[in-house]
């Protein structure tokens, strides 16, 4: 298990040094002037030299990319462009109450998610099952800026139930606490398309486990069905559901553009957004690591978590 | 809101150029801006929240560095160090005596001399303004002019010769030459604040104030260490150095986000101390969230209402708002690039740009992409705000309105065939009477691309509009949107001397918003020749001493003389121009009439008010 995870880890080391150098590259492919664009249509020359000069523009490339490798070794990513504010405070502000919002909409979308999974999988091929499987493919069609202007519509401008939107100036993630009511919206719109995707794997591998002799034999000994529920179904099926788990990561390190824009939630998702925009490379380079980061990270944690969860799997590796 | 910027351009959606609808046709008839006002008793107190869509200004210290191009920073510092010439007075454009700094300006010796007399006005911490405070920006501006944002080739501070301080309150700048004071005092003047050289002369935080601006060494340590506090977002609202101020509000609070709230300065000396006891600014991440909460009728007491949703406005009227309008200080245009290398001949010929102006239908643009709210963009100088600037003819509807047959005609009488709804071609090429002019091959059809901005419903519907109706004399026009920042890096200004660069193969039309003007609406920097803001190259000597008239002399035909030329020339192709709209609680007053030059919002004259009993 060591050796595997010795050399998991530097797998995961080689592939974000390849997401630097790729990302470095490929931002620095977007024509235009970066000055230009971020000191507007009038730019002097002489404004845009020293821009250039400021910024280590008018540098070569490679001694660019490794002034961007000190910065990332120091752990400041550079300084925005735009914001004038050094990107590892600006990711700093935003990355902890995306993972606090999407984490909690994760969890929310578990806590729907894996139930009615089994639920489905116990009566699959009932109308019951057809029926709540049709009604959350049926949110997961939907387009989440749908959905979202949807319910404020109903909920925040006809009822006057539940704010809009977060409060101007949210900095910190208790801020996000400040007006629970503001939460309710956001965590409902994120967690829609998270539960369709939670119980139908949930609902597939439940079944693929039901069939299974361990169960038969289970049944054949007496015990109750609770019991063969929860202590030998839930964990066996739930492996699935580590590996959406890990592969979520990511996607709570980059942020939820539309729900962000939508609900006033300044986070990840738009700071890379309007980033690209502005061509404000740092925060590009930043946000892309960052998230580059997470993705080894969740993979290599459903990696672990799934051999701990299934010793075979930990046996054939090592 | 406020910006402060003199060469801020409209970026789709996130500046205050974002303005209108683009779905609902036809004017509000309950809009107004400043005629009505709340009735009922002037109430002392409350506080006020305002939203700011996308803003999040980052700098605190006054004169921006130059690489600093967030306009929101104006929002921030304008109610706490107002310029020393205030502009805008019941959203007219003039000068406001009753806020500005001096109470006395005058020109002499040819306008070559400007003696300015300061109030007796204190700053924040009881100390006096004076004279010192005057010099001292300027000891810090001629030190670090090309660090400084607002800082415009050959104006102030290298235009000026020296500055005297005869006594506290006296100031006399001696200029290098002279200049029409209308037009130093409109943009140069006003662009200036005082600085409290008490308390800011100094080169470290724990350092003593001393006169380090007086020697250019010393005056370049001091831009540093201002420049490098004025960053510091963390301490904007407890440094000591931003707690002295001579505007009506003091900083309470900032944060990151760019959420921050003013409170009263007690000690402010000018004649509209605030009423209200905080004005908070909170940021939205987009204008779709602000509207929400708008439509909630919840938090917010003044917004923008946002390009896309004018509309609703009587669903935020039932929501308890009221709605004011003010025209945005501009001239909205497309730019032809002379200097294409493929168009660019064919757009050198005048008659063709007057054909194509001819050709925009901008009365039914005014209505159907910006719901009619805008100025009818007749020329170089907007029509609704800038009355005083408008020459008759400019009133009248500027030289070329909307006739498709006069287009037809003329192009037709310089040897084109003309296809209506399908494309020009040149028959007769050659430079005499009756030909295409030069650089026009035969067979040259008569096609143009248009770039502009993206995420603006009205400018997707303003650009089709521009394509269908040139479509009717033979003009075909395709259209490419980008987001503005890709548009702004990737085009650039294209002129005799570029040609050919890289650059200028790129575009043919562009469009992008507007040009912002300071209050004098000066052609200097966007129609003389090689000027900065000049990008599709237009030179011409006849313009160029036109608006040198404007700039340096006094005549008070000269603006209309210069104005007239350029409507006629077509520098560039004339558009509307779009107007702000804001909702506000029904019962704050004062905010309407609505300031353009000051940055739209005073929060400095609202008050509330209760139910007369």
């Amino acid at each position: 298990m060591t050796w595997y995870l010795v050399r998991r880890i530097g797998q995961a080391i080689a592939v974000v040094i390849g997401v630097m150098i790729l990302t470095f590259i490929l931002v620095h492919l977007e024509p235009g002037s970066t000055a230009k664009a971020v000191l507007g249509l009038k730019a002097t020359p002489a404004r845009i030299a020293l821009f250039d000069n400021t910024y280590g523009l008018n540098r070569p490339l490679p001694v660019q990319f490794w002034l961007y490798c000190v910065h990332v070794v120091h752990g400041n990513f550079g300084i925005s462009y735009v914001a004038g504010q050094p990107v590892s405070t600006l990711i700093a502000q935003r990355l902890p109450r995306d993972a606090v919002l999407l984490g909690l909409s994760t969890l929310v979308a578990l806590i729907i998610g894996v139930p009615m999974g089994l639920y489905q999988a116990i009566h699959h091929g009932t109308v019951r099952d057809d029926v709540i499987a049709g009604t959350w493919f049926t949110f997961y069609s939907a387009p989440d800026f749908m959905e979202a202007l949807l319910l404020i519509a109903i909920f925040s401008v006809h009822f006057h139930w539940f704010q809009p939107a977060f409060p101007g100036g949210i900095t910190s993630v208790g801020g996000i606490f400040a007006d629970p009511s503001a939460l309710v919206l956001p965590v409902v719109v994120l967690a829609i398309n998270s539960v369709a995707g939670f119980s139908q794997y949930m609902r597939s591998s439940a079944i693929e486990e039901l069939a299974q002799d361990y169960i038969r034999t289970a049944r054949a000994k007496g015990l109750g069905e609770r019991l063969i529920l929860t202590r030998h179904l839930l964990r066996n099926a739930l492996l699935p559901i580590v590996t959406i788990l890990g592969l979520s990561l990511p996607d709570i390190v980059a942020g939820a553009v539309i729900a962000e824009a939508i609900f006033n939630f300044p986070g990840m998702g738009l700071l890379f957004w309007q980033s690209a925009l502005a061509h404000d490379f740092p925060v590009m380079l930043g946000a892309t690591l960052i998230i580059g980061i997470a993705t080894v990270v969740g993979n290599l944690a459903a990696d672990v978590t799934y051999g701990v969860l299934d010793p075979r799997i930990r046996h054939a590796v090592a | 809101m406020r910006r402060t910027h003199r060469l801020v351009v409209a970026a789709g959606g996130l500046a205050l150029a974002t303005l209108m609808a683009a779905c609902a046709a036809g004017h509000s008839p309950t809009i107004s801006n400043g005629s009505s006002q709340p009735t009922g008793q002037k109430e002392k107190g409350g506080t006020v929240t305002i939203a700011e869509v996308a803003a999040s200004p980052n700098d605190i210290f006054p004169l921006l560095p130059a690489t600093n191009s967030n306009g929101y920073n104006g929002d921030l510092t304008l109610g706490l160090w107002p310029p020393l010439v205030y502009s805008g007075d019941g959203g007219q454009s003039v000068v406001n005596p009753q806020e500005s700094l001096f109470s006395k300006l005058t020109y002499s010796d040819n306008d070559t001399v400007i003696t300015i007399v300061l109030k007796p006005w204190k700053w924040s911490d009881g100390a006096p303004i004076t004279s010192r405070d005057f010099l001292f920006v300027y000891n810090l501006l001629k030190a670090n002019y090309n660090d400084w944002f607002d800082y415009v080739q050959g104006l102030f501070p290298v235009d000026v010769k020296q500055v005297q301080t005869p006594n506290s309150h006296t100031v006399v700048l001696d200029l290098t030459r002279s200049y029409n004071p209308e037009f130093y005092t409109d943009n140069v003047l006003a662009t200036l604040a005082l600085l409290p050289q008490h308390a800011w002369d100094k080169t470290s935080a724990s350092g003593k104030v001393g006169n380090y601006d007086e020697t250019t060494a010393g005056a370049k340590k001091v831009w540093s260490f201002l420049q490098a506090q004025g960053t510091q977002e963390s301490t904007f609202a407890t440094n000591p150095l931003w707690k002295v101020v001579d505007g009506p509000w003091q900083l309470a609070t900032f944060q990151s986000s760019g959420y921050y709230a003013w409170v009263p300065n007690k000690n402010y000396s000018g004649p509209d101390k605030p009423i209200i006891s905080k004005a908070i600014w909170t940021p939205y991440t987009t204008d779709t969230a602000e509207m929400d909460v708008l439509r909630s009728g919840t938090s917010l007491d003044v917004g923008l209402v946002p390009l896309n949703d004018v509309r609703q406005i009587p669903a935020l009227e039932a929501e308890g708002y009221s709605v004011g309008e003010v025209p945005a200080p501009g001239v909205a245009e497309i730019l032809p690039n002379l200097w294409n290398n493929k168009v660019g001949p064919l757009l050198r010929n005048l008659y063709i740009r007057q054909a194509m102006e001819y050709l925009i239908n901008r009365k039914e643009i005014v209505q159907k992409a910006f719901a009619g709210y805008a100025d009818p963009g007749n020329g170089p100088v907007p029509t609704v705000y800038g009355q005083q600037w408008d020459s008759p003819l400019e009133k009248a509807g500027g030289p070329y309105q909307y006739n498709p047959a006069k287009a037809i005609a003329l192009l037709k009488s310089h040897g084109w065939k003309v296809v209506p709804n399908g494309t020009d071609t040149c028959v007769h090429p050659g430079t005499g009477a009756g030909e295409c002019g030069p650089g026009v091959p035969a067979g040259f059809p008569l096609q143009l691309q248009l770039l502009y901005g993206s995420g603006t419903a009205a400018f997707d519907q303003q650009n089709a509009a521009f394509q269908s109706s040139e479509a009717q004399g033979g003009i075909k026009i395709t259209l490419k949107a980008e987001p503005f920042n890709t548009l702004v890096s990737t085009t650039g200004t294209c002129n005799e001397k570029s040609h050919p660069a890289a650059i200028c193969y790129d575009w043919q039309l562009e469009q992008y918003g507007y040009n912002e003007y300071l209050m004098d609406p000066s052609g200097a920097g966007q129609f003389n020749t090689d000027a900065n803001g000049n990008y599709g190259g237009y030179s011409s000597t006849e313009m160029n001493n036109l608006i040198d008239a404007t700039e340096y002399g006094a005549s008070s035909q000269a603006f209309f003389k210069y104005e007239d030329y350029a409507a006629e020339q077509l520098p560039l192709l004339w558009l509307p121009n779009e107007e702000a709209v804001f909702v506000y609680k029904k019962n704050l007053a004062g905010v309407t009439p609505l300031n353009p030059f000051s940055g739209l919002l005073n929060p400095e004259v609202w008050y509330y008010t209760k139910p007369a009993s």
